[in-house]
């Protein structure tokens, strides 16, 4: 609010900057804290000057915030312009059955699953980190079995029964390995985290085979932060919850 | 990726009739290999005939052996109980390669169809022969660590990436073909091609034929086969080189033998010299010695991979051995 | 819900739930590709197929609807073409000479990424060649110069005592060189942008980064406006290692450049795996040669250094990267003659930069390796030769710089070896490897990681972080210092709720957004905790201080009674702020000019202990256990610290063992997942991980910073455990088993 009121006051840093030092008047509490309050702050009143007169950003954040909510109604006309293809190649039909949920879409036969999922339904959770194959991060559900969405031409999977991260969760009520996830910090950036979780929720659904380890079982997908003894963790806690 | 049409084919003929009339139209499967070649440019079919939906998934034993349906998952044929118990080495093999989401997408159809690893034919900005022929290999002059070291040419040193074709070359296995003039078997060690002048040709498949099946032909001893694989991390990784290898010992001496190399050449590689060598020696160090170094006689390696010659002499006797020890243990 | 009992509950040493936890787990986290905006382009980055050479002319292929296409090339750029950083060296877009295989030359956008992309396969280029250099050799050589008027971006000499008089005194010289390979970050989100410039309304820039104002520097001199209207904007940020340090400076340029040709439409651009892996910065190649002189007691009399990286094509950060890999390559050790000659050259290859470590991994693990050797020649256990030589509080490190923190190499050796049964591991594989084709080996490294930026940086920096609380009694932190998973967002907030004394929930962290944060410096440096969290702490208490002294709150408060106070003072004065500057503390100099004095205020130290297998029919190294133990000040949480531990090993294990840059004419070759080999869930070991604690006077509760640290030791601590395993001591890394068996064969 405050923002944008002084928005058209160009030049005039000096005005917000004395009602602020009223406000905030306060001595030196420790050795670092320095009192940038005085005239000579330069450090200070550049950093506010650029506050108050960061109008050009300002529309272009509103257009950002507006996407977030056409993210989650899914498929507006809009967002399809944007990602639709000029080749003028036929699209054909397909229907993909999302976390219980039917989105009947015209795609063009190129169209990835993963594809399909973050830029035509919305649902972004799941990600695209090689595009290859390679990482995992794009791990979702196919009728019950784990994939690589990067992979999987969405046309394929007309009809098919797909589970990603936004549909492991009851409402506000975790999945059990996403509460797990979150006790052991088996993550860190937080990027190949829906795929790992994915791929688990996979994982304990088939079991890993005779003679392999969890560790490998959970070897497609790649997490550089190194989160990995995190994720066996949670994993295992949810295993053994359920045996 | 350019642009293509899809076509969902409803049965094996049809499919088949799609393909034999399309302009430049694969089959697609599981798509992990196909899809991904497309992505990089080095796949540029103009159709796509998706043959999912065919009912070519099944696993059952017939009298003459094990019949997998070419549609069947990675994950599906390493985990089902029959290959398990009477062919070990496919599903180790399997479970060896690739990644639980790839093994459960990709199907026994395409990885006899996967195609080369080699850097230069996956970047579109180097010459290959496979990729344009005649326009020259890019490895030979370059990087070959991962390249072959037997059966190559001047014109292609790339090896087949895949674990199970590795094992099924051991396993004398039969690919199932249907194509317009009717169907053929083709057995599995015939069916990759070395590269000599046309590398580009991977197979003795032709494009409008469609793999259906793959028969496992009964044999008592596949039972105690096993695959080895050294690779560079433990998993999620293609293989430095590989070993599949069957025994039958009977009283210390080797009645019978099948030995087969992944990651050493342009198909997978039967070893028949060593296992002239195995049949009817003895069980012991100093014959898996000579076996591997029969299996390795005129290996070739390039610049970069002098390594894997010996590292897959000493591959084979590691795996002979143990494959001898447990076959030992299971006869007591 | 708040009493008595919760505000005076420390937060600070207790593992509390990640802010962003959640948001992580259920896919809600937006990241800089999981946002759109309306009318959107995407750009695409045309870059060249040749090392070095001179663009005679931009061609564009037949068949493509050119209009459509917004395309911008040097020609283009409002303000001057060079990416601000240290030097002005490296240009946005190349505008005549390439320097370097993947320079960028041209962009491109358009609505159809698919179009887009057969129009970047498209444009191509008319260049007469010249001839390029791609080791560090031919640049020392100076086989051509590429690079001003020597190939030299920088050169330090570190002198202490004279090193010169000791040879003549030694019982023992021992050389020894040492090599380490690129590394890629790899963060699994690649590199991305969205970008919205024109005249009127400036530049914005949202984007995957650690440091938006290095973004904000260099958009500055890009455009040549004025500084309030270029605006950056840190969205979650999939991992960065170093590798979004300095790097979106350029893809954020490129994008704006697209937008501000297109009129102000928004442009996207993420980068494809392969691209990001051929394209964008590494850490550096490096070798390191040794000469120690030393008595028959197994004391250090002298040690000459020379420390050489690989900077690649322009100068971007490799100046501080070899003074990091400079200033830690003589250790934790206490050696009165010490020169250090360290130098950045350049090569042909794309610019290598920040990654985790900063040049420190390179010359520690030199070092540690060879202190190895040189215990072997004196005839002393690598341990014993080491005890012997710590450095200790009072005891100056090769800068010259008086250690004035208690120091306890030896204890934390001690600790280390009890933790891993050390020393009857070492005697017991030494037997049992006999005959055995599984050969069994433990090692490890000593070392130390200076936090914070070098010498007079922070001073340089001058770093201010702000907290403000409404009416509600929430308070929010605004710093510029970016959450990329090392757990900024919540450790700040513990830090400002034990300032407080408040609840936990109450404290919020901005969104990094240079129009709403100030300055709190880059997110680097391993000095997010240390510097920048002190900073938070003042901050905090400042606005504590602003309500007691205006009478609001009392000496003794509860959660409900600052809400209170926060409330009555808004409705009175308005909004709460306060502002927090650094200062250095008491009695820290650095001379720049002599490369002397107190190069950082403050090291965390660290013992790791590696156990290897090797097997020695397939060649493979395996690693069985890993214990990292390190004294790092005060853990401000458990859990974050530890797993920023373990994934510092597991990138040290990936440096060591696996991670191998094939290049091609100056272009890494293995630029997939698939041949660029990372480590999996199946090869990390469990990494067992423990602190001491030796609280800091001048960092936030007493914290020092660990983000880098976990890198330095894991390469030479398993290379020394190999060496006990196999007898053969090898002295580069990536060990890919090729090199075992040589080594093997060649021994056998």
């Amino acid at each position: 609010m405050k923002r944008k009121k002084d928005r058209g006051a160009k030049g005039n840093a000096p005005d917000a900057a004395e009602r602020e030092s009223s406000a905030a008047e306060h001595e030196s509490c420790a050795d670092e804290l320095i009192q940038l309050l005085s005239e000579d702050g330069a450090a200070r009143r550049r950093f506010l000057k650029q506050t108050l007169l960061a109008g050009g950003g300002l529309a272009a954040a509103n257009l950002l915030f507006s996407y977030h909510a056409r993210a989650s109604a899914h498929t507006s006309a809009a967002a399809d312009a944007a990602a639709a293809p000029s080749n003028k190649l036929s699209t054909i039909p397909v229907t993909l059955r999302v976390n219980g949920r039917d989105y009947p879409l015209q795609l063009e036969p190129q169209v990835m699953l993963l594809d399909a999922l973050r830029e035509r339904i919305g649902l972004t959770g799941s990600k695209k980190g090689c595009d290859r194959g390679q990482c995992g991060a794009c791990t979702v559900l196919a009728d019950g079995h784990r994939i690589n969405s990067c992979l999987a031409l969405a046309a394929s999977y007309d009809g098919a029964e797909i589970t990603t991260i936004e549909g492991l969760a009851r409402g506000d009520e975790l999945h059990p390995l996403q509460a797990a996830f979150i006790k052991h910090d088996g993550f860190q950036c937080g990027y190949c985290t829906p795929g790992q979780i994915m791929s688990a929720a996979g994982l304990l659904r088939e079991g890993c085979p005779t003679g392999m380890t969890v560790r490998e079982c959970m070897s497609g997908n790649i997490c550089r932060c190194g989160a990995y003894n995190g994720i066996l963790a949670a994993i295992e806690e949810v295993r053994g919850s359920k045996a | 990726m350019n642009p293509f049409t899809y076509k969902r084919a409803t049965d094996e003929a049809d499919a088949v009739r799609e393909v034999a009339n399309g302009k430049n139209a694969k089959f697609l499967g599981g798509g992990t290999n196909l899809v991904d070649l497309m992505k990089m440019g080095v796949e540029t079919p103009d159709e796509l005939v998706d043959i999912n939906r065919l009912a070519l998934k099944r696993i059952e034993q017939t009298p003459q052996g094990l019949r997998i349906g070419a549609l069947a998952s990675n994950s599906e044929v390493a985990n089902h109980r029959l290959v398990r118990e009477q062919f070990p080495v496919l599903s180790e093999a399997i479970l060896a390669g690739a990644s639980p989401q790839l093994r459960n997408m990709a199907t026994v159809g395409g990885n006899l169809l996967q195609r080369t690893r080699c850097y230069y034919f996956m970047d579109t900005s180097f010459p290959c022969n496979k990729r344009v022929p005649g326009s020259g290999c890019s490895a030979i002059p370059g990087f070959n660590r991962i390249h072959a070291i037997l059966g190559a040419s001047d014109k292609c040193i790339a090896v087949h990436p895949s674990d199970m074709c590795v094992a099924l070359a051991a396993l004398d296995a039969i690919v199932r073909v249907a194509g317009p003039a009717g169907a053929r078997q083709i057995p599995l060690v015939d069916f990759h091609r070395l590269p000599g002048d046309t590398p580009q040709i991977e197979t003795n498949l032709r494009p409008d034929e469609l793999i259906v099946a793959v028969d496992l032909p009964n044999s008592p001893f596949a039972r105690r086969s096993r695959y080895l694989k050294i690779r560079d991390r433990a998993q999620y990784a293609f293989a430095l080189v590989s070993v599949a290898a069957a025994l039958d010992v009977q009283q210390g001496r080797i009645n019978a033998a099948r030995l087969a190399l992944g990651g050493v050449a342009h198909k997978p590689w039967r070893a028949l010299d060593a296992e002239k060598v195995l049949t009817g020696a003895r069980a012991d160090a100093q014959t898996f010695r000579a076996a591997a170094e029969a299996a390795l006689k005129g290996a070739q390696p390039q610049q970069h991979n002098a390594f894997k010659v010996e590292l897959a002499r000493r591959a084979i006797v590691r795996l002979l051995t143990e494959v001898a020890h447990e076959t030992k243990g299971g006869a007591a | 819900m708040s009493n008595q009992t919760d505000t005076q509950t420390k937060i600070v040493g207790k593992p509390v739930p990640r802010k962003e936890g959640r948001a992580k787990v259920t896919g809600a986290a937006r990241y800089i590709d999981d946002l759109r905006m309306d009318g959107m382009l995407y750009g695409a980055t045309v870059r060249s197929a040749v090392p070095r050479g001179r663009i005679r002319e931009i061609k564009f292929g037949a068949g493509l609807p050119w209009d459509e296409f917004v395309v911008v090339t040097a020609a283009d750029i409002p303000g001057e073409n060079c990416v601000a950083l240290i030097l002005l060296d490296q240009p946005y877009l190349v505008a005549k000479f390439i320097n370097h295989a993947e320079e960028p030359i041209l962009l491109l956008a358009h609505a159809d990424k698919h179009l887009l992309e057969k129009a970047r396969r498209a444009v191509t280029f008319d260049v007469e060649p010249l001839s390029p250099i791609f080791t560090l050799e031919e640049s020392l050589a100076k086989k051509e110069i590429i690079w001003g008027e020597d190939n030299i971006f920088k050169s330090y000499q570190v002198n202490k005592g004279n090193v010169d008089e000791v040879w003549a005194q030694a019982d023992f010289i021992i050389e020894g060189e040492y090599r380490t390979g690129a590394q890629e970050q790899l963060y699994i989100e690649p590199n991305g942008v969205i970008a919205v410039a024109n005249a009127d309304a400036g530049v914005t820039v949202w984007g995957s980064m650690q440091c938006p104002y290095y973004v904000h520097k260099a958009l500055l001199k890009l455009f040549a406006l004025p500084e309030e209207k270029i605006r950056v904007i840190q969205t979650e940020t999939g991992g960065g290692f170093g590798g979004k340090e300095e790097y979106p400076s350029m893809i954020a340029g490129h994008a704006a450049l697209l937008s501000w040709k297109a009129g102000g439409r928004p442009v996207k651009i993420i980068y494809d795996r392969a691209e990001d892996m051929v394209a964008t910065t590494k850490r550096h190649p490096s070798r390191t040669r040794h000469r120690t002189a030393v008595n028959k007691d197994g004391k250090l009399l002298g040690m000459e250094i020379e420390f050489v990286i690989d900077g690649g094509a322009y100068a971007t950060l490799s100046s501080v990267v070899l003074s990091r890999g400079t200033i830690h390559a003589a250790g934790p050790y206490n050696c009165p003659n010490v020169r250090i000659n360290a130098h950045a050259v350049a090569t042909n290859v794309p610019p290598h930069g920040a990654f985790r470590g900063f040049g420190a991994p390179q010359s520690i693990f030199a070092l540690e390796r060879h202190l190895d050797k040189v215990a072997q020649v004196v005839g002393l256990s690598p341990a014993e030769f080491r005890r012997r030589n710590f450095i200790h509080e009072g005891e100056t490190t090769a800068t010259g710089q008086v250690i004035r923190e208690p120091v306890d190499m030896e204890g934390l050796l001690a600790r280390a070896f009890e933790l891993t049964d050390y020393q009857a591991k070492r005697e017991r594989f030494a037997r049992a490897n006999e005959g055995r084709s599984l050969k069994r080996g433990i090692g490890f490294a000593s070392f130390m990681h200076g936090a914070g930026f070098t010498g007079s940086g922070e001073v340089y920096l001058q770093s201010i972080v702000g907290a403000e609380a409404g009416a509600d009694g929430r308070v929010r932190l605004l710093a510029a210092s970016t959450e990329i998973g090392q757990g900024t967002n919540t450790i700040f907030a513990q830090i400002a709720a034990d300032a407080l004394q408040i609840d936990f929930d109450l404290i919020e962290v901005a969104q990094p957004d240079t129009s709403n944060v100030p300055n709190s410096g880059p997110t680097v440096a391993s000095r997010t905790t240390m510097i920048v969290g002190k900073l938070v702490e003042s901050a905090a208490l400042g606005l504590k201080q602003t309500l007691q002294n205006s009478g609001l709150l009392k000496a003794n408060y509860t959660t409900d009674d600052w809400r209170a106070a926060c409330r009555r003072h808004v409705e009175q004065f308005g909004l709460l702020k306060s502002f927090s500057q650094y200062k250095p503390p008491p009695g820290i100099n650095w001379d720049e000019g002599k490369y002397q004095g107190d190069a950082y205020g403050a090291y965390a130290w660290a013992v790791y202990v590696a156990e290897v297998t090797v097997d020695m029919l397939t060649y493979e190294a395996r690693v069985e256990d890993f214990v990292a133990l390190q004294e790092v000040g005060k853990v401000v949480h458990p859990v974050l610290a530890a797993g920023q531990i373990e994934g510092g090993v597991a990138q040290a294990i990936g440096f060591t063992l696996y991670e191998n840059v094939v290049w091609s004419e100056g272009r890494m070759l293995n630029n997939q997942m698939t041949n660029y080999i990372i480590p999996t869930s199946a090869d990390i070991p469990p990494i067992r991980v423990y602190f001491e604690e030796q609280p800091y006077a001048y960092g936030p509760a007493g914290a020092k910073g660990i983000g880098e640290l976990p890198m330095d030791g894991g390469a030479p601590a398993i290379l020394n455990a190999i060496e006990h395993a196999t007898g053969v001591a090898f002295n580069h890394v990536p060990l890919l088993p090729e090199a075992l068996m040589q080594a093997l064969n060649q021994t056998a």
